[in-house]
This record gives structure tokens, sequence and C-alpha cells, in this order.
């Protein structure tokens, strides 16, 4: 008979070889589907690894929004705030972006208008998320519910300023705001690719989000909350303070991804703003265990997976396949996890 | 031989780490008459019952139904065939269904929901034991009044003929206790049989036929209840030859009050009265041990000094300051300790590293960094408690959740005295902890005393009481029954106070 | 510790990134990429568009050239990275068909100067970037033409997309046509607000038929409305591509695009380099749109085909179906008498003109 037993603690080496062997166990598995359907499973694993490589630039570029996003979902998790409202908040970060940009320009120095930008994605989705923190700190509503309902509250919104207020004059009919000036746009940094400069702004973000979380005082009450609602009670912390605090900055990096987003990428705010990626990061922080380092490399291993959703098709693969192989190596990653939480042995009757 | 409907001969139950919840018990059951099973918690009062009911087996004796031996296979559903139902504590009903669809959760057997038959089933019992509950009433709807009758009718509609309470009245009002053993009186008319778990010595003489004392595992005695008295109940309870040797010297160092408490009212989680009028002090130098059984008021008492509970009435005055509406915080400052009775849940955050636990009180100060944490003073604060105290741990960056039980309590007690406080509140210091650990604990705290501090130190043991305190205040159901200078306390007195029987009692009894 | 672990996790699969080998040139063909908006399915807007490349790369030979399809790319800048993806694969000629494609391809036409872009329904142009679009109006009027003509209740309904130039200027054209023969006949018009959603398409169709419509035309790329007006014994006028078959006992006519005319061209000139940046916007002469021929098993007025045909050879003689007067359905004068509305003014053109029930919503 198999038996599963909880790990007290992962043996060190099984950290490592766990996720190698799955991911290994994915690719196996996926070239005998390949095989099977009859498609060339040397061409599709080449398209995957080596084709992030050559077009690595694509890969940061959805690596970035997820990284940001990633450390705002950690934040909240940590706390075991269960935030999956991300994409809204993403939204909301675009809109108010997209507000200063559009209609705050004329006063703005052209030199300050990304930053104005930013900060008002940063208020922008902050708010957002403090819908369902401040629901969840003062009634204790469940914040699930409430975060993912506000996603499409958001994407309403969203949908109303672009097809009413918003609407572009230069838009020709079309529900989408004017393109925002020149200084609104976050440059590439190499003139072929799209590669942006939001790449800088989200490795500073994992980088100071892994001192406040692991090294400071505010990261402490983090921890320690999220360990159990009476130990922080115990040791005098202000839970709803600490909700409201970790809500308004989970939901701040995700406007603040989705302003980067549509600054970088998008220059115009249209109905559909691929926020997909709001949901996406869950699984991320999920794979990285909420460690801020590990989220900034799990991005780009993502990333990747991302952009293979989009290669394969060009090589040829049907999209179908590639969409198959894509939730396979997840599959067999997050499989993995388990592995390394608990132990499973042969026991005699 | 006599008709009894259950016999439990000579039962023995011990549990993985050697702690014998049950030795040679016996226990039998009539049929028709109200059986109490009475002790203090840790008695073996619910292993005795888990066994009957299947959820555990015994290592040691034997166990008749109606004459017959049980062997084999006999678990919770062999149980409730032979009739054999429990009621639990904390009621096991789905809060948004309503009556009728809690009877068939869980029951395999039931395929289709036949609401008309089961329906009509719950009226008739309802009817016939006079338990007024509506079945398409929603749970959540109910009082837990009805909540309890609905858990009987769960049983009843299983077929149920012996009905185990498990302290069926801590939840209820007065009033409600007293509708539920009418209730109960009349199912027994019917010929059903109850047992019922309390350690309330006043149900025991008022509702029981007859009682079951049992005092650590053991069946002390059974009586019919017309034959007994508080005064003999009380002795068995707790009326083993206890240890009153003291552990601490006489008051050497008796200073100012540290702590007082005025009229001090508080509501339990349920949101009933858990605290009434509570009054006392303590000075420097002084150990004020809290007795009573557990479950009158004791959390409660110690979270209103250490600002986790509201006080609704009355004052919490530290040194002169009203401390009544205080933070936690703040009262973490004024350098008061406090050694929870929850180890895991509240003392200590399982999985962070002893660094993380150590500092949780002092986190705040700013020795220990203003914003980013002084990594190497941590580190060295913590080394100090671990070297201070003994305490066993690879190192300090291991996740507590490793540690074992009695240098878990090492921990918290390196961190709460580490500010050298004014005030410690221990709940329950010892509890679970083996010999060498507890003495560790007590040296401590007389330690402590010895420097002049005040110390209130809830116990739910006698020895302990004897051993460590100055005075003894006894809590019974919110109440300070009594405050007694320790030494040369009358032990018989003790129980009946713990009891919440407050007339003097003369010696003869 | 555990850092360290999993940033040698990432060393690994970096490692694993470069291992599997360099990338596979498998042939020589040229390779032409396109994205769409969705699926080609068996009918609407991308059938439309699959046809048309097909037919063009079958006609230049199959051996010379490759097809890389992108199904399903969203209007928003994950577009961009499909497109990247084309690139990347080694196409040299990348083919959009969608409006909101616009401004991401006028970026990636900056950084790609080497490769030839094509959008389709757009207006912005750049060395290496050309528009092309069809008059499809000009289609709609001769389907408007048989719709004036066979509607005897004097109603038709038309189940329109979204509210932007390209649908409005459709709904106006096959308006032209049906007051061109019947002056009392109205067209009334409800918005879906979709592109592709049969259920959302047909019941909107059923709304217009019990509202007293006998005629059904449509925007969409399902043949909901055509099978909702077979099912209430109406008639209805299909778009995109024929869709006859779907309602062979409603469908009169559709108006259709014939889009391997352009793409055969576009695609000729990017592999021998004669490409030439400009905006194509074409109509019934060129081929790139036209009626389909009615259905006989319906209509056995032989008449109405002729003047369908007599119109058709008007248009293609030069005349503009936007020739003044034209009022719009407020009553005001948008075109003048002897006027008629330049290609800028047709895209961007956001009334509608006189015997259209309905509004456009801002």
């Amino acid at each position: 008979m198999l038996k599963v037993e909880k790990r007290m603690e992962t043996p060190t080496y099984l950290k490592v070889v766990i996720p190698i062997v799955s991911v290994l166990v994915a690719i196996l598995f996926s070239s005998l589907i390949l095989l099977i359907t009859g498609e060339n499973a040397l061409a599709a694993l080449n398209t995957i690894f080596a084709g992030s490589l050559i077009n690595w630039q694509e890969v940061l570029v959805n690596g970035v929004s997820l990284m940001i996003i990633g450390i705002g979902i950690a934040i909240a998790f940590k706390m075991v705030i269960w935030n999956i409202g991300a994409a809204g908040q993403m939204m909301m970060g675009m809109i108010f972006a997209a507000g200063v940009a559009l209609f705050l320009h004329v006063w703005i120095p052209p030199a300050l208008l990304l930053p104005a930008m930013f900060i008002a994605a940063i208020i922008g989705g902050g708010l957002w998320a403090l819908i369902s923190g401040g629901a969840k700190a003062v009634w204790n509503v469940n914040e699930v519910i409430t975060s993912l309902l506000l996603n499409y509250v958001a994407l309403y919104i969203l949908q109303f300023l672009v097809n009413g207020p918003w609407k572009g004059v230069k838009s020709m009919g079309f529900p989408q705001t004017d393109p925002f000036p020149e200084a609104a746009r976050i440059p590439t940094i190499f003139p072929t690719g799209r590669l942006h400069y939001g790449l800088l702004i989200a490795i500073i973000v994992v980088i100071v989000f892994y001192f406040l979380l692991n090294k400071s005082r505010w990261g402490y009450e983090i921890r320690v909350i999220g360990e159990g609602r009476n130990v922080a009670r115990y040791g005098g912390m202000s839970l709803a303070k600490n909700i409201f605090i970790a809500m308004f900055a989970s939901g701040a990096l995700a406007g603040l991804a989705g302003a980067i987003q549509v600054s970088a990428l998008e220059g115009r705010l249209s109905p559909h703003m691929n926020t997909d990626i709001g949901y996406t990061a869950i699984i991320v922080v999920w794979l990285s265990r909420l460690h801020p380092l590990v989220i900034g490399i799990v991005s780009v291993f993502m990333g990747a997976l991302l952009y293979a959703e989009t290669s394969l098709p060009a090589a040829g693969i049907p999209t179908e396949i590639a969409k198959l192989m894509q939730g396979l190596i997840l599959f067999f990653v997050i499989a993995g996890d388990f592995f390394s939480r608990y132990k499973v042995k042969m026991v005699k009757e | 031989m006599e008709q009894y409907l259950v016999e439990m001969k000579n039962i023995r139950k011990v549990f993985p780490g050697g702690v014998v919840a049950n030795d040679k018990v016996n226990l039998s059951i009539m049929k028709g008459e109200i059986h109490a099973l009475l002790g203090e918690n840790g008695a073996g009062k619910s292993t005795l019952m888990n066994i009957l009911t299947g959820l555990y087996r015994q290592d040691g004796g034997e166990l008749f139904i109606r004459d017959e031996k049980i062997e084999g296979k006999y678990g919770p559903k062999e149980a409730i065939a032979k009739g054999i139902g429990m009621v639990h504590q904390n009621f096991r009903l789905v809060k948004p269904f309503t009556v009728a669809e809690n009877m068939v959760l869980g029951n395999r057997k039931t395929i289709i929901y036949d609401e008309k038959s089961i329906v009509s089933k719950i009226e008739e019992i309802s009817e016939k034991f006079k338990l007024q509950i509506s079945p398409k009433a929603k749970i959540w709807q109910l009082s837990i009044g009805e909540q309890q009758r609905v858990e009987i009718i769960k049983m009843l509609y299983k077929g149920a003929e012996i009905l185990i309470m498990d302290e069926p009245t801590a939840v209820l009002t007065p009033q409600e206790v007293k509708s539920l053993f009418d209730i109960l009186k009349g199912m027994t008319k019917e010929g059903l049989s109850i047992i019922f778990i309390t350690h309330k010595m006043n149900e025991v003489l008022t509702y029981a036929d007859r009682i079951t004392v049992l005092r650590g595992g053991f069946a002390i005695k059974t009586l019919n209840a017309s034959d007994t008295n508080e005064s003999e109940l009380a002795d068995l309870m707790v009326g083993r030859q206890l240890d009153t040797k003291r552990m601490i010297d006489d008051g050497v160092n008796i200073g100012d009050v540290v702590l007082k408490l005025e009229n001090v009212g508080a509501m339990n989680d349920k949101g009933l009265p858990a605290l009434k009028d509570v009054s006392f002090e303590i000075k420097g130098g002084e150990i004020l041990g809290v007795a009573g059984v557990a479950g009158n008021g004791q959390k409660e008492l110690s979270e209103v000094i250490t600002g986790l509970r509201s006080v609704k009435k009355g004052s919490v005055i530290f040194k002169g300051d009203n401390i009544t509406k205080e933070s936690v915080r703040k009262i973490i400052d004024r350098n008061i300790a406090f050694i929870p009775e929850d180890r895991h849940g509240m003392g200590l955050a399982n999985n962070l590293p002893a660094t993380d636990n150590a500092i949780l009180k002092m986190y705040t100060k700013k020795e220990y960094g203003r914003f980013l944490l002084n990594k190497k003073k941590i580190d060295e604060a913590t080394t100090k408690m671990v070297n201070d105290f003994e305490i066993k741990i690879p190192n300090i960056n291991c996740n507590v959740k490793l540690m074992s039980g009695g240098n878990l309590q090492k921990l918290i007690l390196a961190r709460e005295t580490f500010e050298n406080p004014e005030l410690i509140i221990a709940v329950y210091p010892i509890r679970g902890l083996d010999v060498g650990a507890t003495d560790y604990v007590h040296r401590k705290l007389a330690e402590e005393r010895r420097k002049g501090k005040a110390i209130l130190l809830i116990s739910e043991d006698l020895e302990e009481i004897y051993k460590m305190t100055d005075k003894v205040a006894v809590l019974f159901d919110g109440q300070i029954m009594d405050v007694l200078e320790t030494k040369g306390a009358d032990i018989k007195k003790l129980g009946l106070l713990m009891a919440g029987i407050k007339e003097e009692v003369d010696t003869n009894a | 510790m555990k850092k360290i672990l999993w940033l040698g996790l990432a060393l690994f699969l970096m490692a694993s990134f470069s291992l599997v080998g360099c990338q596979t040139g498998d042939s020589d063909k040229f390779k032409v990429g396109v994205i769409y908006i969705g699926e080609p399915g068996d009918a609407g807007w991308t059938y439309a568009h699959d046809q048309g490349l097909k037919a063009a790369i079958k006609a230049i030979g199959e051996d010379k050239v490759e097809l890389v399809v992108q199904q399903n790319v969203k209007e928003d800048q994950s577009s961009s990275q499909a497109m990247e993806a084309l690139i990347n694969q080694g196409c040299k000629a990348i083919f959009a068909t969608s409006y909101g494609y616009m401004d991401y391809i006028v970026d990636l036409a900056a950084k790609h100067p080497d490769v030839y872009f094509f959008h389709c329904s757009g207006y912005k142009t750049a060395d290496n970037l050309s528009t092309y679009f069809g008059k499809i109006e000009q289609a709609r009027y001769l389907t408007g033409i048989t719709a004036g003509l066979m509607t005897k209740s004097n109603k038709i309904g038309y189940v329109a997309a979204m509210p932007i130039p390209e649908v409005v200027r459709g709904i106006n054209g096959f308006t032209l046509g049906v007051r061109s023969v019947n002056q009392s006949a109205t067209v009334k018009v409800v918005w879906t607000n979709t592109w592709y959603d049969p259920q959302v398409e047909k019941d909107a169709a059923i709304g217009l038929l019990k509202d007293g419509c006998d005629v059904i035309a449509q925007h969409q790329d399902t043949a909901g409305p055509q099978i909702a007006a077979q099912d209430a014994g109406k008639y209805s006028v299909g778009y995109n591509s024929d869709m006859k078959s779907f309602a062979p006992k409603a469908n009169l006519t559709s108006a259709i695009w014939n889009w391997e005319v352009y793409y055969e061209a576009a695609i000729k000139s990017a592999m021998d380099g004669s490409f030439a940046s400009a905006q194509y916007f074409e109509g019934l002469d060129k081929g790139v749109v036209a009626a389909t021929k009615l259905n006989t098993d319906i209509i056995k007025d032989t008449t109405i085909q002729s003047k369908v045909d007599a119109a058709e050879a008007k248009i293609k003689g030069g005349y503009n179906i936007f020739t003044g007067p034209i009022k719009d359905n407020t009553g005001k004068e948008v075109i003048p008498a002897g006027k008629s509305a330049t290609d800028t003014e047709l895209l961007s053109m956001m009334y509608f003109v006189e015997g259209v029930d309905g509004v456009i919503p801002k």
C-alpha cells in the first residue's frame, strides 16, 4: 500500500532535483504526444527552447509584467490574503496612467510624465485593491470573491471609458482612446525588438521587495501574520492596518505593471488590454513559494512558456498542441511540487 | 446479573508517546437511566466515550453491548448500528442546509433524497420527545439550543438508543439547560439511556440517576445520585493525596501592588459572559494562583489583562495606570509578559525560525532596526536566550516546529523574561511538559518572584498551586469564589470552591 | 541556501534552452505570415482571407511560398508578440487582417525594415507597410437592390456588429441599394457588439423577424442570422463568403470578398522586391468584392438579376454610390447634389443615411 506523509522539512537536494525532473518528464510526455500526432517533436522542442533564446526579448517582455504583479500577489499571499484581483488592479493602473497621459500631459513637463503616470497607476491599482482589502479588514468579507468580481467591474469601467467619454477624436469611431503623447511611452532598450526599460523597474521591484519582505520590520509583521492571526495579535500587531497596507501594496504593484504595459506596449487604451497575465502571475507566485527572488526567475521561465504559445504556431505546430505542451509542463512542475512537500512510502499492510 | 445495556470492563487506552488515558475503567449503563460521567479535564472521559462510539480501539479490557461481546471490526458505523450515538460539543451540522437535509449527510445508503419520508420521520421524533424542531428550517436560523436538539434528532433518526452528550450544557443558557434535561428525562421514560459528560457538579446532582467519577484515567466510583452529595463528589474528583510541599519561600520581598482588577466583566468568543465582576490584586514578589476547572473564564482572564480581549465592565490597573482600553502593543511595551495557554497557535509561529520567534515582543524596539531588521542584534539576543535557558535547537535559524514541547516553552519563557518584565501572566505553563521541563519552568518562575516580580499563575493542577503560589483565587463560572492564603489552605474547601460551592463546610462532612 | 538552489534551477533551465540546439531552417520557400482575429472555420471574415491567401499561393506555386498562420490573435500588444514570432520564424511578408492591429504593426514595421507588412482595413502606412481594403459597400449596394425588390413588408432587418465606420458604411451602402429600387422600404439596425457569437447574432435576427422584417442582412462572421431567417420562412442576405449553403431556402445572395485578387499581387511584390507602399482600396471593378449570383431556387423573377447586373455595370463604370444628394436619417443633408464622398470620408463615416431605422451608439 502507498502511504503519503507530509515532510517536516524538504531535503535540500530534492529542491533542485524535483523541478528539473518535472520539466524533463513534461518534455518527455510532450514529445510522446507530438510523436503520436505525427508532428516533428524535435522541431517543436527546438522552437520552445531555442526559440525562446533567440527571441529572448519577447520572453522578457512577458516576464516584466509577471515579475511586478507576482511580487504584489506574494505580499498578499504571505499574509494569507488571497488577492486574485491582479487583472482588475492592473486594468485600473492602466486607466489611471492613461488618464494622466491623455488629459494631464499638458500641465506636466515631459520628463515627469512617466513618473506621474506610474504614481497615478500605483494609486489607482492600490485603491482598487483596497476595496476588497478594506471589506476584509473591517467586515471580514471573503477577499477571493470580492477581488475576483472587481476584475469584471474594472473591465466594464474600461469598456465604458473607451466607448464613451475617453473615445479618441482620431480613433475614427473605434472604441479606443487617442494615442499617448511620445513622452508617455516607455522607450525600448534596443532598436529592434520590443524589450523596454520596464525591465529595469521590474528588477528594482524584485530586489527592493526582497529586502522589504525578508529583511524589514514590515516584512516581519507580514510573515508573522501569515503564520496565524492569533500569534500576530499576541505579538501586538494590528491586523486591520496590515491588511490595508498589504492589499494596497499588492494592488499598487499590479497597477504599476498595468501602467508599464500600457505605456511601453500599447500606447493607448482599448477595450482588450491583455490582463490575463494577472492570473498567470498567481501560478508564478505559487511555484516560487512566495520568495521574491525566485519569483524573478520563475517569471522568466513562465514568460518563455507564454511565448511558446505564439512561437509554436509560427513554427507550424498546431495551436492546440502548443497549449497542450504548455499545460503539461506546468502540470508536471506543480505535480513535482507535491513530492517536495510530501513523502510517498511503500508500506506493508 | 443485572440487565445492563452497555458494560465496559477494565478498559485501558494508551496513546502513542505512552500517555495512559484510561486504565482499569469500569462503566455500566442501564436501560432508561441518565448516567453522568464526572471528572476534571483530562480525566479520561472523552477517551472512554470515543472507545464506546468506535472512534478509538481500547488496548485492554472488554466491551459488551446488550450482553454481546464486541470483537472484530467496530467503528462509528458499527456503533450507530448498535444504537450508540454521540452528540459532540461542537455540532457537526451544515449550516446552509435544512434540518431534513442534515439527517442524510454522510449516509452513503441515501442515494435518493426522499424529503417527504425524512420530514415525516423527523416530525414523528420531534413530537414524541417534544423537541419542537421544524424539519424544513435552515440550521443557521436556529439558536444554539435548537441546533443541539437537531443533533439529538440526528442520532435518534439513525436509531440511537444510547445517547452520549459531550458537555451538553457548556454552550447553553440556564433556561436552555433546564429544558434540555426535561427533554432527556422524557427520553429515558421511553426507554432510552443517556450518558452525559460534564465537570459541573450541580448538574450531576440535579439531573443524573447515577454518577461515575473519573480521575486521572481511572473510574474511581459509581454512585447513585440520591446517595451522595457535593462534598463527596468534590473529594472523589480532586481528592487524591496531594503533594503540598512548597517550592517557594514565604513572602520575602513583597512590594507594591502591581496589578489590580476591579469588577472586570468580559464575554467569551461566543458572546456569552465569561468573566463576572472579577476583582483581585497582585503585589510585587508575589505569585497569585488561579485555580479552577478549565473553561470557567481562565483564558478570558489572561486575555483581558494583556489587551487581547475587550473589557465590557470594570478596570484593569497596572502600577496605578488604567490600562483597560490599551492596545496589546502598548501593554507589551509596559513590560507585561504573557505565557499563553496555546503554545503553537499563539505563543509561537511554528513555521518561522527561532530568531523570528525570539523577537516577537521586542521587534519594535529600535535597537533591532528601525526599518530593516538588525540581523546581528537579533541573532545575539536569540543566542543569549538559547544559552541562558538551555534550549535544545540545531541552530537559531531552525523552524520552531521541530522543537519539543519543553524547549518551546523554554523559548517562550526566555523571550517573555528577556526584557525583565514587571508582571508575568502564565497560563497552564506546565501543560504537556515532562517532569524535568516542569521543574525548570517552576524554578524560573520562582526566580522571577524572588526578583520582586508579580506573577499571575493560572493552573489546573492543585499541586502546582500549593507548590508555587502565595495566594490562590478560585475561579468558577467567571467569578472569583474566594482568595485564600495558599499556605495551609484546606484542600477540601478548594475542591468545593472549584465546584462552585461557597458555604462553609464543617469538617465532619 | 534555498536561493542558491533556485538559482541552480534557473541555470539548468537556461542550459536546457541552449542544449536543444540551433534553428532548423527547413526550406528556401518564401515564408508569408498572417495573423487572424479568429479561426478560418467554414464561413466569415477570416475564412474569406484564408481562402484568398491559399488561392494566391496556389497561383504563385506552393513550392515557392509557404503560409504560416497565427489564429485567434487579440487586438492588443499580444499581437506584436505573434508577429515577432512569425518574423523570428523567417517570415518576410506579414499580413494582419484586422483593424485593431494597426498601431502594433506601425511599431513593428519601424523595427523590421527588411520585412514587408500588409494591414487590412487600417489607414497608417510606412515604407514597408501597405494597407488594403475593399469597397464592400458596393457589393452590399447590389445585395440591397435584391433585398429591396424581395421585401413585402418593406421592413428589412440588419444585424450589425460594432459601431465603427466600416460597419456603418456597409449599412449605408446596403440601404442606398434598397432605396434605389424601393423608396418605401426601411432598414432596421440592431447592434450585437460581437464579431463572432452564433447565439447572440441569431437571437438578434429573431428579434428583427418578430418585429416584422422579412429580409435579414448581417455583418458578423457566423451564419446565425441566415439560419434564423430560414427558420422563420423569410429571406436573408449573406456577408464575407457565400452563405447559401447554410440557409439554402432563405439566402438570396451574399456580399463577398475575393481577397486572392489582392493577395497574389501583394505576395509577388514582396518576393521580387517590387513592393511599394500603398493604400489599396478597390471595389467591384477590380473584383476584390462581389455579390454572388442570385439564388434561383427562391428568386424566379429574372428581371431582378438583370437589375442587379445593370447596377454592377454602372458601378464598374465609375459610379460612386455615395453621390449626392444624400441626407442622413435625421433629415440633414450630408452630401450635397453633384458631390461624391471621398475615400477619406468613407473611411470615417459615422452617420446613417435616410432609410435606416437605428442609431449609432456614442
